[in-house]
């Protein structure tokens, strides 16, 4: 299998981030017969990405300066670069550390003189080098990483979350509050919003199959904005979000924004454009599976 | 003075060993962890019930003892009692996980070491014949997914799982599926039983090659299993004595009463230890402190195991046979309980959300695991993560150091070293993702 030389060579570097990508990966074994692993330190003991590597799956975000090291010296080697998970799209769970007292007392105390240095910042893999596709997911499926390794173009997906949860809207149930996120009744087959969960299905990519929402859990969004959503403004989107909530509920407006910007949803929500600074520029919908 | 370094692979994260040598002995052996994100800095804040969806992504190796882990810290500050239900879906997912992770760790870190190879997607290089191999490998990954599977249907999610709440779970498991799942785990076990008999078979090959299951000295042994039988979504950590006298359970409200803690400069992860004495957690001390596995496979390989070396037993290449034992016993507990009506309604307990400080302990494939909370206004003040890698990490550093003595000399430094490096690494399975958070 993997010694044969006409198969395509992939490799996976693993940044600062939880490995979940990898696991995901690992669970799509469907490659194995169609792609040569090359480098993969979570499972083949090599340590350097080789020469001749069509394709560099990133997974991770950049947290110390042997990252940026590691990214630059494999991006150049390999033809195409996919930024994998929300960590290496956005700096991921990280960010929920972006604010001042959290960063001050993060670089005081954390920093470890005799290793990789730590940025004050999570930062995202297009912030130092050129991404070719983005796929993202907390961690993207196995069926997703099979699309992004076999043929983008040919993945078949719902626009979004909603249209693959199957769950019914209905018009006459309309809680006037929201159920915090660990209540434990969930009546079967019913919209989660009718329900009174924050469920943000109704404007997330759609590919992941709805795997959270049809057992029961609203969806956070892990997959960011659907393509309607994904180059605008986060008020365009959260706008959205509202008249969803506004069509089937009574729930007050600005108990579902506070909601919006807790750190469960916005560790997601944030990772195409980094709306909140305004800093960087919103990435192509056709660059994302 | 001579600095040896060595880059790990085939461990969950990113970590490497430094050993020092001088006039042909090892002065000194360092594991250091060299990633950090920062989890405990930046959950303060954070609203508490939104705990159990963020820690899982500590780690996608170990996402599912951090959700129960996370759902049961809070349980304890709101004071609530999950159904029976609850605890058995919660318990299901937990043997997902070690499946998942022992399958990972037996078959894809640690079975190329056996024979030589860089990975087992590589095996054909090695000398064993091809298609052999080939069908160890799509048989070794059959293996793991079970686990994956079992998580997805008792958690929701496949990586990062959901399902579990304060106050219980979200849903049940609708007999369909569960029977569904059943057939599978049983047409898979005795895939798993043959192939960690190859591994054991494997390993006895590579004990002669080497000449050792591991040199180092006996140790303290540290775990949340139960007496009787194994136990995961646990209540009380136990310590076990090198000579096999248990010498402490506590609840995990007193764990600082037991275990201290101390950081070092030369890596993101700390250093626990009992009593100042070096310990061990993972699987080898699971298997040392419980009487049975409680199930007729699993039994079978654990008395195999006792008639070879005995009880406790000590050589750190045990910790991958021990490993093998528990999953069978994750196969065979998990068709057990799939066999039972796992699809009423009683599924949570309502609760309100209070302040206060809490603990949740699992035993997670690497050991205990405790979550520790303080919550104000609703709102994490404080959040602690007990690792069970930290746990390994003064015993890890001390084998390392035996596993130097024996291929350094003042002649020079053996190549198998390298090998032998590696080796000890993985017997410990770390996980540096969680270790540094």
């Amino acid at each position: 299998m993997s010694s044969k030389p006409s198969l395509p060579r992939f490799a996976v570097l693993q940044l600062s981030g939880c490995a979940g990508c990898e696991v995901s990966l690992l669970n799509a074994s469907e490659w194995v017969e169609q792609y040569q692993l090359v480098y993969m330190p979570l499972v083949v003991s090599t340590h350097a990405v080789p020469k001749d590597t069509e394709i560099l799956l990133v997974s991770g975000g950049v947290r110390n300066d042997e990252d940026i090291w590691n990214l630059r010296r494999s991006a150049q080697i390999a033809k195409k670069v996919v930024a994998v998970g929300t960590c290496a799209i956005s700096g991921g769970v990280a960010n929920l550390g972006d604010r001042d007292e959290v960063r001050q007392m993060f670089m005081a105390q954390a920093n470890r003189h005799h290793l990789p240095h730590l940025l004050p910042k999570s930062q995202p893999i297009d912030a130092f080098v050129d991404v070719d596709l983005y796929l993202p997911g907390c961690p993207p499926t196995p069926e997703l990483f099979m699309a992004a390794l076999t043929g983008p173009e040919d993945f078949e997906a719902s626009s979004i979350v909603c249209q693959e949860c199957g769950r019914k809207k209905l018009k006459d149930m309309r809680p006037k509050h929201l159920l915090g996120f660990q209540q434990g009744e969930v009546l079967p087959d019913i919209c989660l919003i009718n329900q009174g969960y924050l469920c943000v299905g109704s404007s997330t990519r759609g590919g992941c199959r709805a795997i959270c929402t049809r057992p029961g859990h609203p969806c956070v969004g892990c997959r960011g904005p659907s393509d309607a959503y994904i180059e605008k403004e986060s008020q365009v989107w959260f706008d959205r979000v509202q008249s969803v909530f506004e069509r089937l509920t009574d729930i007050p407006p600005e108990e579902i924004n506070e909601a919006l910007h807790s750190p469960q949803l916005s560790l997601f929500l944030f990772q195409f454009t980094d709306y909140m600074n305004g800093n960087r520029p919103a990435r192509p919908k056709e660059k994302i599976l | 003075m001579t600095t040896l370094r060595f880059p790990l692979s085939r461990i969950e994260g990113h970590a490497r060993v430094e050993m020092e040598v001088l006039d042909g002995k090892v002065v000194s052996a360092q594991f250091q962890a060299i990633e950090m994100r920062g989890f405990r800095y930046f959950m303060l804040g954070t609203p508490a019930e939104q705990m159990p969806v963020i820690v899982p992504r500590i780690c996608g190796v170990c996402s599912t003892a951090h959700h129960v882990a996370s759902v049961k810290a809070l349980e304890d500050i709101f004071e609530v009692e999950p159904p029976q239900l609850a605890n058995d879906i919660r318990e299901l997912l937990l043997l997902g996980q070690l499946i998942q992770n022992q399958a990972t760790s037996l078959f894809i870190f640690t079975m190329p070491d056996r024979v030589g190879a860089s990975s087992i997607f590589h095996m054909d290089e090695s000398e064993a014949d091809p298609e052999q191999q080939l069908s160890l490998a799509q048989r070794a990954l059959k293996v793991r997914q079970m686990g994956t599977k079992l998580i997805t249907l008792a958690g929701g999610q496949f990586i990062h799982p959901i399902k579990a709440v304060v106050g219980g779970v979200t849903s049940g498991i609708k007999k369909e599926p569960a029977e569904q799942m059943l057939a599978e785990l049983q047409e898979i076990l005795p895939i798993a039983c043959t192939l960690f008999d190859e591994y054991w078979e494997m390993s006895m090959a590579m004990r002669e090659r080497i000449g050792t299951w591991g040199d180092d000295q006996p140790a303290y042994y540290i775990a949340s299993t139960g007496r009787n039988r194994p136990a995961f979504n646990s209540q009380e950590i136990r310590v076990l004595g090198p000579n096999g006298t248990e010498r402490a359970s506590f609840p995990p409200r007193l764990f600082r009463n037991y275990l201290s803690y101390e950081e070092t400069e030369y890596s993101y992860a700390g250093q626990s230890s009992y009593e100042g004495q070096v310990m061990r957690a993972n699987s080898l001390a699971r298997i040392n402190l419980a009487l049975a596995m409680g199930t007729p496979l699993a039994d079978g390989y654990m008395q195999k195991l006792n008639q070879s070396f005995g009880k406790p037993a000590h050589p750190i290449l045990l910790f991958d046979l021990c490993r093998g034992i528990e999953l069978v016993y994750a196969f065979e507990r998990a068709i057990e309980m799939l066999s039972n009506d796992l699809d009423y309604e009683d599924t949570a307990v309502p609760y309100s959300v209070k302040d206060g400080e809490g603990f949740g302990l699992v035993e997670a494939p690497r050991g205990p695991l405790i979550h520790h909370y303080k919550v104000k206004d609703g709102l994490i003040e404080d959040a602690e993560f007990i690792i069970p890698t930290t746990h390994n990490m003064l015993a890890i550093e001390r084998a390392l150091k035996v596993a130097g003595e024996r291929y350094v000399s003042p002649q020079g430094i053996n190549l198998e070293l390298e090998k032998a490096v590696g080796r000890v690494v993985r017997a410990f399975d770390p996980c540096i993702a969680c270790a540094t958070q």
